[in-house]
């Protein structure tokens, strides 16, 4: 009995010793897999596993827009998509998908077709950059109609929808989405902010997300809006009147800005000719910069402003200074003439400005030694950058005192052997309107920073007293006689009712083949209103123009119109002080 | 091997033989009480049902609000698509240029020298005066110029003598008005120098 239950036992024991190795077995099987599953092929597993069921889609950041002073957007972002078609579903139906598709979308039919029909591709772009809304609307009709092969994806538009008004400030995005020029490009890093992702399980047929199931959402961080001191509806009048101006002279190129006279900032930059921001690619490459900060050029007579508001505040002379002016003077081995021959005139200071007299203003600027016109004419503003804060602005050019002959001054007073840029000029003249307070210009309100990491803007900008108060209300008195329809030389820049105070420039221009003066002209007009109030400083450059025109007949009407819409668009009335009868010869 | 486990009780005194007896202890028989097994079993099975349905009604909702967030997903993408489009179209009416252009088109031209009323007293400020032709700005840009390749030439070619008179006829008749419209523009652009020359006074 006992011997019996041993056995049994024995049995059991061996049993369970055999089972539990076998158990052990399947367990270090299991294990093996375990470890190959988790420990060294876990990564390629955990693909497949997304590739099946993890869908991660990039959420697109917004690219700020770039509004005017009021707001009114100059380029905005808009949710785009691209038609994209894949050829081996489409041939077959070509000519209808490509009937609706081109009846919807502005796209050529039979280039539509062409790419419909594609052979050995699966991918063709049919329109870029369509408005979400039409492009979902063109795949709903051709799922409609039954026809397959035709997809959408992401393609964020840019759209300026003025056009080419300010389009040389704003510049263009490429293809690509990338910012290639002006503003876009220098202030990509506010603009552009930094997509999200968006990571979640999927599932079914349709795609929707599996409740419950892997969700992982990074939240995409919007570009900043730019504000700048821009005033659309200003641009865009300066810029056709510019155009009419340049055209109208025959001229080569032009270039206007209008100042804000107390703050500086930059109401309109027109330049001319310019091109429309949606089709850059229409333009010559030349005509996408801004002429009016890259581009120098001798100011001419505009300058003899900035010498005579100098000899004034230095107290060598008044705007009733008797001044003797020969027919020619001879100086060194050169001699000075003016555009108009005369005899011996006998001209006050403000007769020299008022008639534009190189003679005058040279005999005028004899009162100066050379380091004290530099030290004036330097803290004028030229030949240094404006402060605007636009990388590749030209500095000009003003020769070191030291360097300068007597015909160096001499030329210098009225401008010529100097250089400058358009804006540059314009933040010169403003000096004078502005009592004598030079401001830095401006063009984007508040504060930016730009890719370089300086911050520009109006609350930023620094000023600095040039000439004293007086001095600079005396100028802008000598400056309200060249308005005048008698005494000055451009009576067609007077407004009606208002005090007018302005300058014309015909300057002799060099070539750029020979580097000399190549016989054609710039010519321009600077000026402000209203003359004892100035609230605007408006200055109209153009080059070569063809018709002989000078700076009052080509600048002085287009200075004309701007500054009467200014008036009005600001409604600024006149002082009604009357205006002052200074003596313009004796 | 047994033996020792008797020691111990045949030292037990006889005498209190009857009353170890009677203190010997014996297992109580158990009392067989059977709880009913199916109120427990049915509760069970219900809690495991009622689960079971619960979770997968509550999965099929998710599902469910899955499927009509992803529509409505979508709906709001569209109606924003929508909506972007829109906004764009209205930034295009109001772009400047579009607005100068329908201006022109009802006859409108820019005003003349600015002017204004103060409302306080009545009185105009400024000079008013009607927009003039000088005032009017082009807003257009100039048509582009055609390439010369492009432009068609005038070609005058002499017709034989042999040729049929009624023939010749229609033929010069033709000729006369094409030379007769040349002559037109030629003087034409005569004109306009000339209204260049005119304006050549230059002025600085």
């Amino acid at each position: 009995m006992s011997r019996g239950a041993r056995s049994l036992r024995g049995t059991s024991l061996l049993r369970l010793r055999v089972g539990l190795i076998l158990i052990a077995m399947v367990v270090s099987v299991f294990a093996a897999r375990l470890f190959q599953l988790q420990g060294i092929d876990a990564k390629a597993y955990a693909a497949r596993a997304e590739a099946v069921g993890l869908q991660t889609v990039t959420l697109p950041a917004t690219r700020g827009a770039i509004r005017d002073r009021n707001g009114e957007p100059l380029a905005e972002s808009a949710d785009g998509l691209m038609l994209v078609a894949d050829p081996s579903l489409t041939a077959d139906d070509a000519q209808e998908i490509a009937k609706i598709v081109a009846a919807r979308i502005d796209v050529d039919y039979f280039d539509v077709l062409e790419r419909l029909r594609k052979p050995d591709s699966r991918f063709q772009y049919l329109a870029r950059r369509v408005p979400a809304a039409e492009a979902r609307a063109v795949v709903e009709e051709l799922d409609d109609a039954g026809f397959e092969g035709v997809d959408t994806e992401r393609d964020p538009v840019r759209s300026y929808p003025a056009g080419d008004v300010a389009a040389n400030i704003l510049g263009f995005m490429g293809a690509d989405g990338n910012a290639l020029q002006g503003f876009e490009l220098l202030f990509d890093e506010v603009l552009s902010g930094k997509d999200g992702s968006a990571t979640y399980e999927t599932g079914g047929s349709g795609g929707q997300r599996l409740p419950l199931g892997e969700n992982n959402v990074v939240e995409p961080v919007d570009g900043s809006d730019l504000t700048l001191t821009i005033d659309r509806d200003v641009q865009w009048y300066t810029q056709r009147v510019l155009r009419q101006a340049v055209q109208g002279a025959g001229g080569e190129s032009g270039a206007a800005v209008v100042l804000d006279s107390r703050t500086g900032e930059v109401l309109a930059l027109a330049d001319h000719p310019t091109f429309d921001a949606n089709a850059p690619t229409l333009s010559p490459e030349r005509d996408l910069g801004m002429r009016s900060l890259f581009d120098v050029y001798e100011p001419g007579s505009v300058e003899k402003v900035l010498t005579a508001a100098a000899l004034v505040d230095a107290g060598k002379l008044t705007p009733d200074t008797r001044i003797t002016v020969p027919a020619k003077l001879h100086r060194q081995d050169r001699v000075i003439g003016d555009y108009w021959d005369h005899g011996r005139l006998r001209l006050t200071l403000t007769g020299v400005i008022a008639k534009s007299s190189n003679i005058g203003t040279v005999l005028a600027a004899d009162e100066f030694t050379p380091k004290e016109l530099y030290g004036y004419l330097a803290r004028f503003g030229l030949g240094a950058k404006s402060g605007v804060g636009i990388p590749g602005e030209a500095r000009g050019l003003l020769p070191w005192w030291k360097n300068w002959s007597q015909i160096n001054q001499d030329t210098i007073s009225f401008g010529q052997g100097v250089s400058v840029n358009a804006l540059q000029m314009a933040a010169a003249v403003n000096a004078v309107a502005n009592d004598g307070v030079l401001v830095e210009p401006s063009l984007v309100k508040g504060r930016a920073t730009t890719s370089q990491g300086a911050t520009v803007g109006s609350d930023v900008v620094s000023s600095r007293r040039v000439i004293s108060p007086r001095a600079a209300r005396l100028t802008a008195e000598m400056m309200e006689a060249v308005t005048d329809p008698e005494e000055g030389t451009a009576p067609s820049a007077a407004i009606e009712g208002y005090r007018v105070a302005g300058k014309t420039g015909t300057a002799q221009r060099v070539g750029e083949e020979c580097g000399c003066y190549d016989g054609t002209f710039t010519v321009s007009f600077a000026g402000f209103a209203p003359a004892d109030d100035p609230r605007f400083l408006v200055y109209v450059v153009v080059q070569d123009p063809k018709n002989g025109g000078g700076g009052g007949s080509v600048g002085g009407p287009a200075f004309r119109k701007i500054m009467t819409y200014l008036l009005r668009k600001y409604a600024v009335p006149p002082t009604g002080a009357p205006a002052p009868d200074n003596p313009v010869e004796w | 091997m047994s033996t020792p486990l008797y020691q111990p009780r045949a030292r037990i005194p006889r005498l209190a033989e009857a009353a170890v007896e009677r203190a010997r202890l014996t297992v109580v028989p158990g009392r067989a009480t059977k709880a009913a097994r199916v109120p427990f079993i049915t509760l069970v099975s219900l809690l495991l049902i009622g689960g079971v349905v619960g979770l997968l009604l509550f999965n099929t909702h998710m599902q469910q609000g899955s499927f009509v967030v992803s529509s409505m997903e979508e709906q709001a993408a569209v109606l924003a698509g929508k909506e972007e489009s829109l906004r764009m179209q209205l930034h295009r009416m109001r772009d400047p240029q579009h607005v100068a252009e329908r201006a022109k088109k009802l006859g409108m031209v820019p005003a003349g020298s600015p002017a204004f009323i103060r409302l306080s007293d009545g009185k105009v400020l400024g000079r008013p005066a009607a927009g003039e032709p000088a005032d009017a700005l082009r807003i257009e840009p100039l048509p582009p110029g055609k390439p010369s390749s492009v432009r068609p030439r005038l070609v005058i070619a002499e017709v034989p003598e042999a040729t049929k008179k009624d023939k010749r006829e229609r033929d010069t008749g033709a000729r006369s008005e094409a030379t007769s419209r040349d002559q037109d523009s030629t003087s034409r652009t005569k004109s306009r120098n000339h209204d260049r020359a005119q304006g050549a006074g230059r002025t600085p």
